[in-house]
């Protein structure tokens, strides 16, 4: 099942029968043919409009959105994954999400560490996985960093943005974290590029090497 | 609301009399930007291939940019930072589901374009155009698996081939496809 031609496959034939696009990291190797896919079958439906249930249910949840309906840094910082598209479902998960996420961690003004109360050290990699000088992204319980290896030393910062929670993305070209929220970007040692408005720097997350050659980062359960 | 007339451009009624008139009302911000998002959601499903995500994305948009609207706002700004919005959560869609950055797949997801008006009878017209800068292999199999919604077998049937043949050249005549500059 792990060859191309069978993993697209599973794609397409998920995408014939309305479902939703299942990919996962090995994908990508493929990410021509399966955004060709995912464009031939949209346009073989044509124009598409939305169905009248969801936008009256759209309406609906806009006239009763929240005045702040922004995810709060503090509170993805420990939300983490997921959170990409920036305060997706912001107005019902920042509310939920924020007494709790003010409680569980400390220290989390910009360019400081992440120390999750009741921590854990979680293994997140082998020494080996890391390229040097090159990002890779990990998640320890609900804290999400990006962990870089240069020469013998490992370092590690926060996968959120220092000014909206937005997930950042590791640009390898440039060598540099990009906020896809907005003309942003971070060194791997998380001191914003901009010269003009320079963000806050990115929080810190407590990384360390075992004898047996992995890598933990302290998060949560 | 009617989904073919933007907010902004209510008429005053006819009056015979010519003496009454009735003013327009000032549209808000949201209502410009409910129409908008039909056209949002059109370039959000061409770009995923199903209903489900689009709609989560859709909601993503609305949800992000719809707030920070200012009142007031011209129809073209409220569509062009809807956009950009869209454009925004695509690439962190993808991105985040393929592990790769947005700069990697700009131009997979054709980003760039912005549509100015509702789909039309031309994006219909894609798949035809795409078809047909491919061989005659590749474009049957995808005429067969995509225009006809063939199952592998009955490709394999068709093409008198096998189901592995056929798997494999479906996945060279995606890649093909790929190439093929579609906007």
């Amino acid at each position: 099942m792990n060859k191309p031609e069978n993993r697209v496959d599973k794609i397409v034939s998920d995408l014939l029968r309305g479902r939703r696009l299942k990919l996962r990291g090995g994908d990508a190797d493929e990410k021509a043919a399966i955004t060709a896919a995912a464009r031939l079958i949209a346009a073989r439906q044509g124009p598409q409009l939305m169905n009248p249930a969801f936008r009256k249910g759209l309406e609906q949840a806009l006239e009763s959105a929240p005045n702040e309906p922004w995810l709060t840094r503090r509170a993805a910082l420990v939300a983490g994954f997921g959170l990409a598209a920036g305060a997706v479902t912001g107005g019902l998960l920042g509310r939920v999400m924020e007494p709790a996420a003010t409680a569980a961690v400390r220290g989390s003004a910009g360019g400081g560490p992440i120390d999750p109360i009741q921590g854990r050290w979680v293994d997140v990699a082998a020494v080996s996985d890391l390229v040097d000088g090159q990002g890779m992204r990990v998640t320890a319980g609900s804290v999400g960093a990006f962990v870089f290896r240069r020469g013998e030393s490992v370092t590690a910062v926060s996968s959120i943005c220092s000014h909206l929670p937005c997930e950042l993305w590791w640009n390898g070209g440039q060598g540099l974290l990009d906020c896809p929220c907005h003309p942003a970007s971070f060194t791997p040692a998380g001191k914003s590029t901009s010269t003009t408005y320079p963000l806050p720097a990115l929080n810190t997350v407590r990384v360390r090497v075992t004898s047996a050659g992995r890598v933990e980062v302290l998060g949560t359960d | 609301m009617n989904a073919g007339q933007p907010p902004g451009e209510r008429q005053s009624a006819p009056d015979e009399g010519g003496e009454v008139l009735q003013l327009p009302i000032a549209p808000r911000a949201t209502d410009i930007a409910l129409h908008e998002l039909e056209i949002v959601y059109a370039f959000i499903y061409a770009r995923v291939g199903n209903r489900p995500d689009a709609e989560d994305l859709t909601q993503q948009v609305a949800l992000k940019a719809i707030p920070r609207l200012r009142e007031g706002a011209p129809a073209s700004a409220i569509r062009g930072y809807l956009f950009a919005t869209a454009r925004s959560v695509l690439g962190g869609f993808w991105s985040t589901r393929l592990g790769l950055s947005e700069a990697e797949l700009h131009e997979d997801l054709a980003l760039a374009v912005t549509p100015t008006a509702p789909p039309s009878q031309e994006r219909a017209d894609t798949v035809q155009r795409i078809l047909a800068e491919l061989s005659d292999n590749y474009r049957r199999v995808l005429e067969l698996r995509f225009l006809h919604g063939y199952s592998l077998k009955e490709v394999a049937a068709e093409m008198h081939s096998t189901v592995g043949a056929v798997k494999v050249m479906q996945l060279r005549a995606l890649r093909a496809a790929a190439k093929v500059k579609m906007e």
